[in-house]
């Protein structure tokens, strides 16, 4: 009978006719309802991906050529060379502070930190932090790094600011990583006589790296991605003179600072306004594709390294022959 | 339980004393009214226990009994739990573990074989070599292989990995991750080895591989195993602590003494309920 055909489920239906009985129905249908909803629900999700990726692509794309990537702008003709150098250089220096900084954090917390008032508060500020909107960074970093520091609309005051916005998210996934490697390498390690921080050094961080690789790549996401608080502390035009400047004290202007000033704030008589646009959201996304792309590549070599297979060993200085 | 203990027979010794046995010249370690305590509760009670250099001893009970507990004291491995803290004398080679400053001057004596096999992330000979590595050790560069080596064939385990020494050692099966642990634990000579029931993850086959091994470094080294299983206590100690708890459930040790006595006559109603099968 057609009972044969659902063979996934223990209950055989009713012992004299062999139908499907009343539960064993209903059984079937809330199963397969479920299944189909979330089924629906993840292609959704692939589908937005894919809308936005490709609704950014067909726009941008047709704009980008060598001239556009690699030369200023003029009036007439859209460049956004200067931008790219600007969004990977505060993309670097906030690195430079985010990454140190947030990874000590992580392991003070992960490690050490016994369980008392004041690891409470550190977490609970992380916490908060986390969620306090950027442009309010941004009024902190105006304050603070233009004015009291006397930094001025600077490279350098951006990257500062996007790096204390940055911060608490980095800690929170690095500690992640790190409560994420089992006690029992800890314990081995220590029971080698191994220091504790000799344990962090050669076993702790090593298995804990393809999560500090991920954290690093969201605060890199969130780093390109950031407007606000950029406007407020590193201004919104590079000068033509700081082009391609490795001067943290010039002003700068990032990719996404630049998508809102020919959009929002306009250029008035720009002709090509919206080209420009279009090409630098689409160069944005392929540099966070680009990012993204590597760090799983990275990471699967880790892994493939950590969990097991051939592991062809680069830099020979441990070499033995077998 | 007709079990015969492995090696009792044939160093004539006296059922349930340690003093006859001639070749254990002297107690590597010793406990005397040693007790322990997490936080408020009192895990240990008392124990005064002296174990052999150069022997098996396993130490044997019902779970919650106290014994990975006094195992763990013995390198101190609670000094990583908050509120652990001990009282009375802990004696290795003499002098109390627990005064020592250094922990690792302590571990470099004393081994540690884990329930669950662990090891780290990285090369076979990564592995072995880290106890090694570490600076308390500072093993010479050029001796490292040597002795990586020689570690893995004391294991049992050269022939195996002879071939992959830069695989990983998580590609390994379970029984040879254990003695890949073991591998690591003896490189670096220590003069314990500490084992908390090293065969519960293993399959019976892996588990005598593991039981061999230990029969073989017992030579060299004294041998501290906690066990769940009574054949493997009988098959692999020359002695058997037994531990059970009492009502507040504070583990003490109920019987010490030649394996073979512990396993055949033993004097106290707990242990022989316990090793018969009758509860834990």
């Amino acid at each position: 009978m057609s009972v044969q055909t659902v063979p996934d489920f223990p209950d055989f239906g009713d012992v004299f006719t062999g139908r499907p009985t009343r539960s064993l129905r209903r059984a079937m249908f809330a199963d397969h309802f479920v299944t189909g909803l979330m089924w629906a629900a993840a292609l959704f999700l692939a589908g937005v991906l894919f809308a936005v990726v490709l609704a950014i692509l067909i726009a941008g794309v047709p704009v980008l050529s060598l001239q556009f990537l690699l030369t200023p702008g003029t009036f007439e003709e859209p460049g956004i060379g200067p931008q790219i150098w600007c969004s990977l250089y505060t993309l670097f220096l906030t690195l430079l502070f985010v990454v140190p900084v947030g990874t000590g954090a992580s392991i003070y917390l992960g490690e050490y930190a016994r369980p008392n008032r004041f690891t409470n508060l550190i977490r609970f500020s992380t916490e908060s932090l986390a969620s306090v909107p950027s442009i309010v960074y941004g009024v902190f970093g105006a304050i603070v790094f233009l004015t009291t520091m006397k930094m001025g609309y600077s490279i350098l005051a951006g990257s500062l600011t996007l790096a204390l916005l940055n911060l608490p998210l980095m800690v929170r996934v690095a500690e992640d990583a790190i409560r994420g490697v089992p006690n029992s390498y800890r314990e081995g390690s220590l029971a080698l006589a191994a220091s504790k921080w000799e344990t962090i050094r050669k076993v702790v961080l090593p298995t804990a790296m393809p999560g500090l690789l991920t954290a690093i790549v969201l605060t890199a996401g969130r780093i390109l991605g950031e407007t606000a608080p950029l406007i407020l502390t590193m201004g919104t035009n590079i000068s033509p003179n700081a082009y391609y400047s490795l001067d943290p004290l010039a002003t700068g202007e990032t990719l996404s600072v630049h998508i809102w000033v020919i959009k929002i704030v306009g250029v008035p008589g720009m002709p090509r306004a919206q080209e420009a646009a279009n090409g630098s959201a689409a160069v944005m996304l392929l540099i966070v594709l680009v990012i993204n792309i590597l760090v799983a590549l990275l990471n699967s070599r880790l892994q493939r390294r950590l969990s097991g297979g051939s592991i062809p060993r680069a830099g020979g200085s441990k070499k033995v022959g077998s | 339980m007709a079990v015969k203990p492995y090696g009792a027979s044939k160093q004539g010794v006296t059922l349930g004393n340690l003093q006859h046995d001639a070749a254990a010249s002297s107690a590597e370690i010793e406990a005397r009214h040693f007790n322990f305590f997490y936080g408020h509760f009192k895990a240990l009670s008392d124990i005064s226990i002296a174990i052999c250099r150069n022997r098996v001893t396993a130490l044997i009970g019902p779970s919650g009994c106290g014994k990975t507990t006094f195992l763990r004291a013995i390198n101190r491995m609670h000094d990583q739990t908050a509120g652990a803290r001990s009282e009375g004398e802990l004696l290795l080679n003499g002098s109390d573990v627990n005064v020592l400053s250094d922990l690792t001057a302590l571990r470099k004596r004393v081994g540690m074989i884990f329930q669950r096999p662990n090891p780290f992330p990285m090369s076979i000979f990564d592995n072995v070599a880290y106890g090694l590595r570490v600076e308390a050790q500072r093993t010479p560069r050029g001796e490292i292989h040597d002795r990586v080596e020689k570690a893995l064939r004391d294991a049992f385990l050269w022939d195996e990995v002879k071939n992959k020494l830069h695989n990983s050692g998580l590609a390994l099966s379970g029984g040879q991750q254990q003695r890949l642990c073991i591998a690591r634990a003896i490189a670096v000579q220590p003069e314990v080895v500490l084992m908390d029931e090293p065969c519960a993850a293993l399959d019976p086959i892996a588990t005598l591989a593991i039981e061999d091994l230990i029969r073989e470094i017992v030579k060299k080294y004294t041998i501290v195993i906690v066990t769940h299983n009574m054949q493997q206590a009988a098959r692999v100690s020359h002695y058997t602590a037994f531990f059970t708890t009492d009502a507040s459930r504070t583990g003490q040790m109920v019987e010490y003494g030649q394996t073979q006595a512990i396993f055949t006559n033993p004097r106290d109603r707990r242990t022989e309920d316990y090793i018969s099968g009758r509860f834990g």
